[in-house]
């Protein structure tokens, strides 16, 4: 890849701030840009002791959670490509299961970007998913210049 | 795909609980043993002390009238060595079991099928199983023994392992909490671990065999108007501050369901129906987890420091806590040894989960008046697809108990009178006898008299109603108390336990032990973190409306009638 802008997204509104980011940058410096989709790994627990349903009322909510999933991930994908291409910018989506931080971790080792961009984290008491990147950890392995794109949406308009 | 994992671990597992067993069996951990089970290794010394005696004093006595010595009775066997015996049995059984599947899936490569698909679950069984050995061998003595030796030694005045509920239940979901949360199930293990739901609802099954007709009557009547009351009570609750709260009505409708019946099954259940999002998915189940958690550590010592029993505290926790799950595990928590508690708390577990598809319905429903773009739910569909087929297994073991199949028919619990089975050794002897004819001018009616004179000649008791008139006889004044003893001799021997169900009772005890260390390991931290917004509070509102309310209503209503 000649160049790259790893953008890690994963559904929450700061995402949103850093996806505008991110396009920025790479529109400014002509790269493509990777688009890194992770599907939080806490819906594993989600119908964990759900034990007292019998085997089709499970199957049905499976079902429904991973096609609303898939649904809201194909559609924030879609979005993005169009974005990109409106600016004429090569776009690569990866979709992961997974923890974020650990996803973000092996898709900047896959694909060697020349930037990370990620959103801010969410101003206590806005509501939203808890799945948070673990920025220290993050840190300490990753090999290109990180860009956190703050501040959160929230927090921008409460200052 | 293969879904058995090549790994050493079901082997191994299976060696340690083999050698366990080996060295229970040589004897080579009875200090271990008796440092766990200070009681029982007490008695079973001093049982040695006195054979040891007796046979000493036999061989004196012999010796005396010039005999040969008399060979030394066989000791009987201690409860201490009931102990032993029941972990070497299960030991040999399943570290056996385990050790032999382990070698089979190293030796042979799995292909995909129906035997890949079935052996693939068996590391994971293995290792909840191990965790519960560790607890209920290990850990539950010895947090008993750290919770009394505190108290004895006036460090506490209160014995915290039994206020705080340490035993077996409550350790073992700790552990699968900890597992699943700090260390992460390990792959081979993680098919298993999910079959702690067919384990929790065979155990559910098999409690029907522990049920009066009456019993289930009664009960079932209290947790009807009960869960009447409480489920239909919060539902509307949440339904009426969501809408004050602004929510938005598929938020609403999964929170309904879930704070309003039996918490994560129930949000599992209307998700789909009420078209919930994703992330209002994640609150509900996330706001229900943390409150079940909380209430079944807390509910417990409340129930303790209230001086509840079996039947206020069932009534109580399976009224009060959101999620069923949760309840099973507070009734245990709170009567680990005996399963009274966890009996009463279960037919409220299943009356919930019947009310469950009726509020389903209801609150499709709701949902297609309220939204539009709603689609139209086909009700009857529902009320099959979401009916828990499993209370089919319970009624049909109620009923083949009840029918006798187990237990002559008229049993309870297990327990029944039987004349025709009274021993040689049971029946009464000349100097009891003596004693009930001096009772005989007590007797106050011709009753009493002929069930007095039956006993005399029979030596034993012929009916229960000569047992019932009998015990009131027995509470009169002026009754000596080798009478007294008689009566209460003729009671025991004519009472008999029946073995199965015996067996049942502790398979339901083992059964529940492995569905919560299970069940612990399905509740990660990650998903208790999305506990949040809106739902919180409405959550948290009508949760601790439920609990207080549930508890009010029980201190002044329930009884301890079962």
């Amino acid at each position: 890849m000649p160049g790259a802008v790893l953008l890690a997204h994963h559904g929450t509104p700061g995402a949103g701030r850093a996806a505008q980011l991110a396009l920025e940058t790479a529109a400014e410096r002509g790269t493509a840009l990777v688009h890194l989709l992770v599907v939080p790994d806490f819906w594993g627990g989600m119908q964990g002791d759900d034990w007292l349903n019998n085997a089709s009322t499970r199957d049905v909510f499976a079902r429904y959670l991973e096609g609303m999933l898939e649904r809201e991930a194909r559609e924030q994908l879609a979005a993005m490509e169009a974005d990109c291409l409106a600016r004429s910018l090569a776009y690569t989506p990866i979709l992961r299961y997974g923890d974020p931080t650990d996803c973000l971790i092996e898709a900047a080792a896959r694909t060697r970007p020349d930037w990370v961009v990620i959103g801010a984290p969410r101003p206590k008491g806005v509501p939203g998913y808890r799945s948070r990147i673990d920025v220290a950890k993050l840190l300490r392995v990753l090999g290109a210049p990180l860009i956190v794109a703050a501040p959160h949406p929230a927090a921008a308009a409460r200052a | 795909m293969v879904y058995t994992t090549r790994s050493p671990a079901l082997l191994v597992i299976g060696l340690i609980i083999l050698l366990w067993g080996w060295m229970n069996q040589s004897g080579n951990v009875d200090g271990l043993q008796g440092y766990l089970h200070p009681g029982a290794i007490k008695a079973h010394q001093s049982a040695l002390d006195k054979h040891a005696a007796d046979t000493r004093a036999a061989a004196e006595k012999a010796k005396a009238e010039g005999k040969a010595a008399p060979a030394a009775a066989p000791v009987k066997s201690s409860s201490f060595d009931h102990i032993k015996a029941g972990q070497v049995e299960f030991s040999y059984f399943f570290g056996g079991l385990f050790a032999v599947i382990g070698l089979l899936v190293l030796a042979v490569p799995m292909k995909q099928g129906s035997l890949d698909y079935y052996l693939s679950v068996i590391p994971g069984i293995a290792f909840i199983l191990s965790i519960a050995f560790v607890v209920r061998w290990g850990l539950d003595p010895m947090f008993a023994n750290w919770g009394k030796a505190v108290q004895d030694a006036k460090i506490l005045s209160w014995n915290f392992a039994t206020i705080f509920n340490l035993n077996y239940v409550v350790l073992g979901i700790v552990i699968g909490i900890v597992v699943v949360n700090v260390f992460k199930i390990p792959a081979w293990a993680a098919n298993g671990v999910r079959t702690e739901r067919f384990f929790l609802k065979t155990g559910v099954i098999l409690l029907g065999t522990l049920y009066s007709a009456a019993e289930l009557a009664q009960l079932g009547a209290l947790s009807v108007v009960m869960i009447g009351i409480f489920v239909l009570g919060s539902a509307w609750l949440v339904l009426i501050m969501g809408k004050r709260m602004d929510a938005g009505y598929s938020m609403t409708g999964v929170l309904a369901a879930g704070v309003g019946v039996c918490g994560v099954s129930a949000a599992v259940a209307a998700a789909p129906v009420v078209n919930a999002r994703a992330v209002e998915i994640a609150y509900t189940i996330g706001t229900i987890l943390i409150w079940g958690v909380l209430c079944m550590f807390a509910f417990p010592t409340i129930g303790h420091l209230l001086g509840m029993g079996p039947v206020q505290f069932g009534a109580w926790a399976g009224t009060g806590i959101l999620n069923s799950a949760q309840v099973a595990g507070a009734a245990l928590a709170f009567d680990p040894n005996s399963i009274q508690t966890l009996k009463v708390a279960e037919i409220f577990n299943i009356t919930r989960v019947l009310f469950l598809p009726i509020i389903v319905v209801w609150l499709a429903a709701w949902y297609v008046k309220h939204v539009e773009t709603a689609q139209k739910v086909d009700l009857m569909q529902v009320l099959v697809g979401k009916f828990p087929l499993f209370v089919l297994g319970f009624i049909l073991m109620f009923a083949l108990s009840s029918a006798g199949v187990f237990a002559p028919a008229g049993h309870y619990q297990g327990k029944y009178f039987s004349s025709a089975e009274v021993k040689a050794e049971g029946l009464l002897k000349e100097k009891d006898t003596k004693a009930l004819e001096a009772v005989l001018p007590k007797a106050k009616t011709s009753a009493e008299r002929k069930a007095l004179e039956d006993l005399v000649a029979q030596k034993k008791l012929i009916s229960r109603e000569q047992d019932s008139t009998l015990k009131e006889v027995a509470k009169y004044e002026g009754v000596s108390k080798e009478a007294k003893d008689a009566i209460s001799a003729a009671n025991r021997a004519a009472w008999h336990d029946s073995k199965i169900i015996a067996g049942y009772r502790n398979w339901i005890a083992w059964l529940f032990s492995f569905g919560l260390i299970g069940l612990g390991m399905q509740i990660t931290k990650s998903a208790l973190m999305q506990a949040g917004g809106k739902p919180l509070v409405i959550g948290s509102v009508v949760g601790i409306l439920k609990a207080v309310g549930s508890l009010i209503v029980v201190l002044m209503f329930v009884r301890e009638f079962v």
